[in-house]
């Protein structure tokens, strides 16, 4: 490469942008939605089917999309094409899109129009467009060819915060404009008597007492709606803005939301507002909210649209995602809670129970022992049996299956246990099981073939029923088939049961929180050790067994596998089998996701619910292949769907502590529970997946703050499947083997995700959050990158070791298997296993009394991790992790047992203030050891270089022993210490030179760059053997250069690609390549790119073919490729 | 969590509380004093943008505790008072908020005009940019008008994609611009302050209020989008290397031995735009969406209704027609 070649080699190309969508359109029957400078246009109407046609790119140049104006058609033909105005800060463009048939075409595009001042509306003139700008102007503009007809600025140049252009030729062009006064401007730019010469405000309307943000005219009404930064939606009325010195009268002023609005529409007979609080809220004319859409995450929903035919509604938030919602009026449809009527004079006795078999038949039982059926087809109560033996305590459960397989089973205080055909109760066997309470029922069906009904009894004993029916369907038979003992404790009790797949074993939660593992047919077990032997209450520990007084000998088996208190004191609520997991929920607001290695349970993943609902009640998979979660909130019964963060369903009940029952098929859920003495019904049509569309997921709701590529996996072409996504947008020859980047992106929003990047699709998939952290997650390390099946395997997959830390000095250690699956879209599965954790004040958390007292330690976050990976010659020695720590520490943790084991080895507080980034490399020099280094770099621009070969070497002296046991070693003094900036560092790179030094390049948040070449030098060996491990390095600085003022904010990303090549990345946005090793770096190129507040880049070599990418990650996600 | 956890994760929202500061910005005032001895020499500075009033009282301090000392602040916000400052509450925007400054300084030109003022961030990095560099540029215009030739200029900038054009703009008033981060400031905040010296506007500006002054565009071979030629003004960090890191947590008893004990916030914000909303959500009087439980009355139609209704129920009970339910069979 000669110098000519340098200021365009190499190039950046835009290849992927994730960020907030900002714009959002519907044209006829489509909807164009704005992101970064690239449009999506996305079919509504495809076999009902809603689907992403095209992504026009780079419509904007460097300018974000804010707003799109398609151009109407005298003809109100825009079935074909459609001319539309795309505009955003001060650019704007104007498109010609064909769209016939499915096929979608761009015609014709003009220049890109850059506007001397900011862009808050643009309205179509026939052929020409009016814009709204920044400081109170309008101009008149021809978008064609690009010239200035008018400008018109009013009297009045305050900065405006929103404007909104009425009016279809100049002469009635009316403007309203927000002010920074919080006042509405009403002015009329062709009262103007020459050009240029400013008009006067015709109307000042005053109301809001924050900035307006949106506004929104409805001329069939005359009704003009603001929303402001009061967190309040104004209802004008206003009639014909046209015609100045008009009455403006404020006939609504609604408070609904929870922060900032952005956004206001108006349409017919609805007002659609939405904001900061990420809730489009629907409300009236008169001011009555309607509906209520939740779902988006993060910072709010930036932009809306709605298609009045269909009665849609989209929104497009901050975290990228994009939903479409049914707008339904007053209420919805098919939902709706109904009292049962129960009751009357001929049902005495008072409701004990309730539950649901299949979703049209409820079950009651009273505390007279009578035990009645309401069917909703017949629509009436029907008594089934009465036995005086259930009185005063009955347990009632009905069988699982779709229509509760016409069984249910009662239980009393005296150990009998019933079970009753529904249709035949006279055929209703009884089994006498215990001398004391039944605590507990629970079903447990595999398939059709299956079916166990559990009970327990005192002493932490569960009986095991074997239910059969007579082929002829008159009489069923109830065998005991064995009996299980649970772990002791206070409550000794099961709660929930399921079969685990293929039938072997049955899997089963306890109120003491424990996941248990038992063998569903004991007699064919073989023992495989301890644990399965048949124990005796004698025999168990004596620390609990409470309720088993009255029985001295219960004999059953015990589980083979246990998790103790998975769910805390509060208990388990649910089991759930499902793909080859096992799903647990519990009272603690979480739920578990397990799985049954070699006949043993093991934790793969804890889970979150929404916010507040800390009591999880259940967990179903629904027909999409999604799960919702079941849980109260309050008193109120929640169906939460963790895919799309929507509340499917609410019902006010009451709370979880009364008789409820829940049920769900295909064609409907029903929610069934006990009130004021009677059965209240909830029946939602549809079951419980609500229509609303999510057209493209989001990302993080927040910053993200971390990216790290993990590897690649390769596709075969058996999994080969054109691009749904983008038809028009794949290139011929882009066929062969796929290329998948597996990137993980943190954020603030507490997750880690793990996204598949396709090199032929430019899309992005999002395979699985990880949601463990309770604050931010600011860093990522990754380690033991390898395939599934290991080396050998030829196999497509990857395996990895991931450590995420962040706020609130956590840490968390997951594994990472991606494996090909055909049915996702993403045509790959990703497992996660969450295998330790770790926080610095662990122990507050455990101290009792800490409500009363101060905790005096510093809220410590970890800024960067790096991983440390020594040689593979020392077994059962994992790899240390060095974390950059606020509170001036760098610290070391030593990873045992493949991750399973993390604790604290070492720190130091060298630095003395925030230490904002470690980096960690390994030096090989011929006859040599393997030497590890670690460099970290603070606030104050220093860097520190620490030789952690020779600190872990056994017996060395430079680990100073720690204070007390059980704290931490002291890591010494550093090797080496650079001032390299003046103020922070935020990024941090070093690459082996062929001269068998380290390039080590720095970014701060000053802009600029410092490069030098690091030198390892070992001394002599004066002695003879032995002494040679003791020999400690010498580092020595060869060459120093540094660019003051490479960048116009922080460098925080940075990767030294080659010895001649480096590239950086900033907030200014943008990515610059600097030429290395002659002399001082110098400038070769630099691409602006999307991204704002970028705060990571990584970079990587894809494929000869492909070249490079490298990933930005900030308040969005830009993906961008190069050739080598 | 609790009150405490504020001060712990920013020592210097901490030590604004305990020596009376209104907000932490206060200290940022008096780092880049340190650096450029803003205050040298200079008798008249006015405070743009001043509430809740942190750098008005460095200001009163440092230039109002002199002889003829004398600070005016201006926003347009009501700003609790101070004692030495001269407060306007008015519209930089306005010509009239420049006249009334000049008015209280007898027809003397300003030696010093700083303006530590941000728009409520909206989250939208470009809308936030453009915010506040129209907030730096509308300040600069009064600045125009009331400072004196050789003065000096100190701005909050956000530096993000557009941060040259800005210099750019600066450059043609003043003789020296600087970005300068004083070390109060978080490393991971993109603020930084326009340090600009030497006033010294182009030959035949006159000051025009009407009219606003826009922000400067990428040139082709001036001031480029993406080339080697874009303006990039040389950066300085304020404050001693012996100054608590903004960036750095604490432990809350620090280590000049002295205990920790709570400070209440020194000034709390007069009527925020969200007071109102904050005051019926506190109340629970914000509008709420109906549920579906709220609408049976109408809904009921819809399910399966009981045909049996013991008669004495729609007889006796008034409410089954709406609930369907009744809750009293004592009325039998």
């Amino acid at each position: 490469m000669e110098a000519l070649g340098d200021f365009v080699w190499p190039r950046a190309t835009s290849e992927l942008i994730l960020l907030p969508v900002t714009g959002l359109e519907c044209v006829g029957d489509r909807l164009l939605a704005g992101e970064g400078p690239d449009l999506l246009v996305y079919n509504l109407d495809f076999g009902g089917h809603l689907r992403m046609v095209k992504r026009v790119q780079n419509l904007l140049g460097h300018f974000l999309i804010h707003g799109f104006r398609v151009r109407p058609e005298p003809k109100g033909d825009l079935d074909s094409e459609a001319m539309v105005a795309v505009f955003g800060s001060k650019g704007l463009r104007i498109v010609k899109i064909s769209w016939g048939q499915s096929h979608l075409r761009e015609l014709w595009r003009s220049g890109l129009w850059n506007m001397s001042d900011w862009i808050w509306d643009v309205r179509w003139l026939e052929g020409n467009v009016a814009l709204a700008l920044g400081h109170n102007s309008v101009v008149l503009y021809d978008p064609v060819i690009g010239c200035m007809l008018q400008d018109v600025p009013c009297t009045d140049r305050c900065t405006l915060s929103s404007a909104c252009l009425i009016g279809d030729t100049w002469k009635e062009l009316t403007i309203v404009a927000g002010a920074v006064s919080n006042q509405l401007l009403v002015w009329y730019p062709a009262t103007a008597l020459t050009d240029n010469k400013p008009v006067a405000p015709d109307r000042r309307v005053s109301g809001h007492v924050g900035v307006i943000f949106s506004m929104s005219y409805l001329e069939s009404k005359g009704l003009l709606a603001t929303a402001s930064e009061d967190r309040s939606v104004r209802i004008w009325k206003v009639g014909d803005l046209r015609v100045p010195g008009g009455r403006v009268q404020n006939i609504g002023h609604c408070f609904g939301h929870s922060a900032r609005v952005w956004q206001v529409k108006l349409l017919e007979n609805y007002l659609i507002s939405a904001g900061e609080d990420c809730v489009c809220l629907v409300w009236s004319h008169e001011g009555e909210i309607l509906q209520a859409f939740r779902g988006h995450q993060g910072r709010g929903i930036r932009a809306i649209a709605a298609h009045e035919r269909q009665a849609w509604v989209i929104t497009g938030g901050d975290d990228s995602g994009i939903r479409l919602w049914h707008l339904v009026g007053r209420g919805y449809q098919g939902l709706g809670v109904s009292a049962l009527c129960f009751k009357s004079p001929s049902r005495p006795g008072a409701l004990k129970a309730v539950t649901l078999a299949g979703s049209w038949r409820v079950l009651a039982v009273t505390d007279a022992g009578a035990l009645y059926l309401y069917d909703m087809e017949v629509k009436c109560w029907e008594q089934l049996l009465e036995d005086n033996r259930f009185q005063s305590y009955s347990l009632l459960e009905a069988a699982p299956g779709p229509e509760g397989f016409g069984l249910c089973a009662l239980a009393n205080g005296e150990g009998l246990v019933k079970v009753v055909p529904i249709n035949t109760p006279t055929a209703a066997v009884d089994q006498n099981l215990f001398s004391g309470k039944v605590h507990s029922l629970s079903w447990a069906l595999r398939g059709y073939e299956e079916l166990l009904l559990l009970a327990s009894g005192p002493g932490g004993v569960v009986a095991c029923l074997e239910i059969s029916a007579a082929p002829t369907g008159k009489a069923i038979f109830v065998k005991e088939r064995c009996r299980y003992l649970l772990p002791p404790s206070k409550q000794r009790w099961h709660t929930c049961s399921a079969f685990l797949p293929p039938g072997d074993f049955l899997v089963c939660g306890d109120r003491r929180g424990s996941v248990l593992l038992f063998p569903a047919r004991p007699s064919l077990f073989k023992s495989p050790g301890v644990g399965s032997k048949a124990i005796t209450e004698a025999e168990a520990p004596a620390a609990g067994g409470g309720s088993g007084a009255s029985e001295n000998v219960a004999t059953g088996l015990g589980p083979v596998s246990a998790l103790h208190s998975l769910h805390g004191k509060q208990g388990v609520t649910s089991v759930t089998c499902h793909g080859g997991y096992v799903y647990s929920t519990g009272r603690d607001g979480s739920y578990y996701q397990l799985f049954v290695h070699g006949g043993q349970l093991q934790p793969v993943l804890r889970q979150k619910s929404c916010r507040g609902m800390n009591w999880i009640a259940g967990l179903r998979m629904v027909p999409d292949g999604s799960m919702v979660i079941l849980g109260f909130h309050a008193n109120e019964f929640i169906v939460w769907s963790p895919r799309s963060h929507e509340k499917l369903h609410i019902v006010n009940c009451g709370g979880g502590h009364r008789s409820w029952a829940f049920s769900d098929t295909e064609a409907a859920m029903a929610f069934a529970y006990l009130k004021d003495g009677d059965v209240m019904l909830y029946r939602a049509l549809g079951g419980c997946t609500r229509p609303n569309v999510i057209l493209r997921e989001g990302l993080h709701g927040r910053e993200i703050t971390c990216v790290k590529r993990v590897g690649t996996v390769t596709l075969g072409p058996e999994f080969e499947v054109p691009s749904l996504e983008l038809p028009d947008y794949l290139e011929p020859g882009s066929e062969g083997p796929g290329l998948i980047d597996i990137v993980l992106t943190c954020s603030e929003d507490t997750t880690v995700c793990v996204l598949a990047l396709p090199t032929t699709t430019g899309s992005a998939h999002a395979l699985t959050a990880v949601c463990n952290h309770i604050s931010s997650v600011r860093a990522l390390a990754v380690w033991g990158i390898g395939s599934p099946g290991g080396p050998q395997d030829p196999r497509p997959g990857l395996t990895a070791q991931v450590v995420s830390a962040g706020g609130r000095a956590e840490m968390h250690c997951f594994s990472l298997m991606v494996t090909p699956d055909a049915s996702a879209p993403s045509r790959l599965a990703c497992h996660v296993m969450h295998l330790s954790s770790h926080r610095l004040d662990e122990y507050w958390g455990r101290q009792r009394n800490r409500h009363r007292m101060v905790k005096v330690d510093p809220e410590t976050r970890y800024m960067s991790l790096a991983i440390c990976e020594f040689d593979s010659d020392k077994p059962g020695y994992g790899p240390l992790v060095a974390a950059a720590c606020s509170d001036g520490a760098v610290r070391l943790f030593l990873l045992q047992d493949s991750g399973r084991i993390l604790h604290l080895l070492a720190e130091t507080f060298h630095h003395k203030r925030c230490v904002l980034k470690v980096h960690s490399f390994t030096h090989e020099a011929p006859n040599q050891r393997r030497r590890l280094i670690l460099c970290s770099a603070a606030t104050d621009g220093t860097l520190a270089f620490w030789d952690l070969t020779t600190a872990m070497d056994r017996g060395s002296t430079t680990l100073g022993s720690p204070a007390h046991p059980g704290l931490p070693y002291q890591l010494g003094s550093p090797c080496l210490t650079v001032q390299a900036h003046s103020c922070g560092v935020n990024s941090l790179h070093t690459l082996p030179t062929p001269e068998g030094h380290h390039l080590v390049a720095s970014g701060s948040e000053d802009g600029s760059l410092h490069v030098f070449i690091l030198a390892v030098k070992m001394p002599e060996a004066q002695e003879a053997d032995g002494e040679a491990e003791q020999l400690v390095p010498q580092l020595c600085v060869l060459e120093e250069y540094s660019v003051p003022c490479a960048h116009a904010a922080h460098v925080t990303g940075l990767k030294i690609l080659s010895p001649s090549l480096m590239v950086s990345a900033s907030i200014d946005q943008r990515l610059t390549f600097w030429r290395l090793g002659r002399g001082e770096p110098t400038f070769m190129n630099s691409t602006v790119y999307h991204v704002p507040d970028v705060a990571d880049m990584d970079c990587w070599p894809v494929s000869p073919e492909f070249g490079h990418r490298c990933a930005l990650g900030g308040q969005g996600l830009e993906v961008y490729n190069w050739y080598d | 969590m609790g009150r405490t956890s504020k001060d712990k994760r920013d020592v210097y929202y901490r030590l604004a509380k305990e020596n009376g500061w209104r907000a932490r910005s206060a200290f940022k005032l008096l780092q880049l004093d340190e650096e450029f001895q803003l205050f040298q020499g200079v008798k008249r500075v006015v405070d743009l943008c001043a509430a809740p009033g942190s750098w008005s009282q460095v200001l009163s301090q440092k230039v109002g505790g002199q002889t003829n000392g004398q600070v005016v602040a201006v926003d347009l916000q009501a700003m609790a008072p101070l004692p030495g400052v001269i407060q306007i509450q008015g519209d930089i925007t306005q010509l009239s908020t420049a006249k009334e400054i000049i008015q209280h300084f007898e027809g003397c030109p300003a030696d010093l005009v700083v303006c530590d003022g941000a728009p409520d961030v909206t989250g939208l990095h470009d809308v936030d940019e453009y915010m506040q560099a129209q907030l730096l540029l509308a300040a600069l215009n009064i600045a125009t008008h009331v400072l004196k030739l050789g003065g000096c200029f100190v701005a909050k900038i956000f530096r993000g994609r557009d941060v040259t054009l800005l210099y750019s703009q600066l450059r043609v008033f003043f003789s020296s611009v600087l970005c300068a981060k004083p070390k109060s400031s978080r490393n991971s905040s993109i603020e930084a302050f326009a340090v600009c010296q030497g006033y010294d506007p182009p030959e035949g500006f006159i000051p025009d209020l009407t009219r606003p002054l826009l922000d400067h565009s990428y040139d082709s071979d001036f001031n480029q989008l993406d080339g080697p030629t874009r303006v990039i003004v040389p950066f300085v960090t304020c404050g001693d290397l012996s100054a608590y890191d903004s960036d750095r947590s604490y432990p809350l008893n620090l280590e000049d031995g002295s205990e920790y004990k709570y400070t209440p916030p020194t000034q709390p914000p007069i009527s925020p735009p969200y007071q109102e909303a904050c005051r019926l959500k506190k109340n629970g009087q914000l509008a709420k969406e109906l549920l579906p439980q709220e609408c049976s009355i109408n809904r009921v139609d819809k399910l399966p209704q009981p045909l049996i209704v013991p008669q004495c129920h729609t007889l006796l009970a008034p409410k089954v027609g709406d609930t369907g339910r009744n809750s009293s069979p004592l009325t039998h």
